[in-house]
C-alpha cells in the first residue's frame, strides 16, 4: 500500500483484532514543528487478559499496562517513526520499540516498514529466558502488526465504498421522489 | 477507548476531526490551520483529570495544546 494510506492507518490502528489487549489509545500532545514534522505523543492502555479471579485479588485498576508512544511524520520526505517504550514495570522491564514507514524506493505503491527493539531485563536470573521469549513475541507481533493495518486500511476502504453507495442511493431516492412528485 | 472511560466520547469527536484533517491535508502539504483546536482543549482536559486520578507514571510531557504556541496550563 502507498505511505499515505499506511501512515493514515497507523494513525487509526488501535482497535483491531489483532491486537486485542490494547485497550485505549489516547493523544496526550500533538503538535506540528516548525519544520513541518506532526508530532504526537500517545498513552496506550493494555490489558492482558487476567483471570477475574486475580483481578478482584489485585483491584482491576492494576491490571492495566501502559506504554508511552512518540510519533513524528514527515509529509515532505515522507517518513513516519514511531517510539515506544513501557512506562508501566519498569523497574522490571524496559521494552524500547521503534518503527519507520516509508514508500518503497523503487515501487511507489509499496511502503517499507523497519522495526527494532530493544529489550532489558532488571535483576531477573532467568533474563535470557525471558528476553528470547520476548524477542518471540515481539517478531511475530511484527507480522500482526503489518495485519492489523491490512485490516484498517480495509475497514477504512469500505467505509468510503458505504459512504459512496448511500450517497448515491439517496440521490435516486430523492431524484425518484422528484419525478413521483412531477407526475 | 480512552483511558479514562467518561473521555471517550470527546476522543471519539476529536479522533474523526483530525483522521480526516490528518489524510485531507496534512499529508498534502497543507498543515497550517488545525480545525480540531477547540476539541483537543476539551478532550485533554479529560484526559488529563483521568491520568491524575489513576495515577499514571507519565514524565516529563507537557500537555500543550495542539500546533503553534504553548498555552500555559494550570494544573
Amino acid at each position: 500500500h502507498p505511505w499515505e494510506t499506511v501512515t493514515t492507518a497507523a494513525m487509526q490502528k488501535y482497535p483491531n483484532p489483532m491486537n486485542p489487549s490494547v485497550v485505549g489509545v489516547d493523544v496526550l500532545d500533538r503538535h506540528v514543528d516548525p519544520s513541518g514534522k506532526l508530532h504526537s505523543h500517545r498513552l496506550l492502555s493494555t490489558e492482558w487478559g487476567i483471570p477475574s479471579i486475580v483481578k478482584s485479588l489485585i483491584g482491576a485498576c492494576r491490571t492495566k499496562t501502559y506504554v508511552q508512544e512518540h510519533s513524528v511524520v514527515d509529509p515532505v520526505k515522507k517518513t513516519m517513526e514511531l517510539k515506544s517504550s513501557n512506562i508501566s514495570f519498569t523497574n522490571l522491564v524496559s521494552v524500547d520499540e521503534r518503527l519507520v514507514y516509508k514508500p518503497h524506493p523503487r515501487e511507489p505503491d509499496k511502503t517499507i516498514l523497519t522495526q527494532e527493539a530493544i529489550i532489558s531485563v532488571k535483576g531477573v536470573s532467568l533474563s535470557s529466558y525471558l528476553e528470547g521469549l520476548m524477542a518471540n513475541t515481539i517478531s511475530s507481533n511484527a507480522n500482526k502488526g503489518r495485519e492489523a493495518l491490512e485490516w484498517v486500511i480495509n475497514r477504512l476502504n469500505a467505509e468510503i465504498e458505504e459512504f459512496t453507495a448511500s450517497a448515491r442511493g439517496t440521490v435516486r431516492n430523492s431524484m425518484a421522489a422528484a419525478a413521483f412528485v412531477e407526475k | 477507548n480512552s483511558v479514562g472511560e467518561a473521555c471517550t466520547e470527546l476522543k471519539r469527536e476529536y479522533d474523526q476531526c483530525f483522521n480526516r484533517w490528518f489524510a485531507e491535508k496534512f499529508l498534502k502539504g497543507e498543515s497550517a490551520g488545525d480545525p480540531c483546536g477547540q476539541l483537543f482543549k476539551r478532550y485533554q482536559l479529560c484526559v488529563q483529570k483521568a491520568i491524575k486520578e489513576k495515577d499514571i507514571p507519565i514524565e516529563g510531557l507537557e500537555f500543550m495544546g495542539p500546533s503553534k504556541g504553548k498555552t500555559e496550563n494550570s494544573s
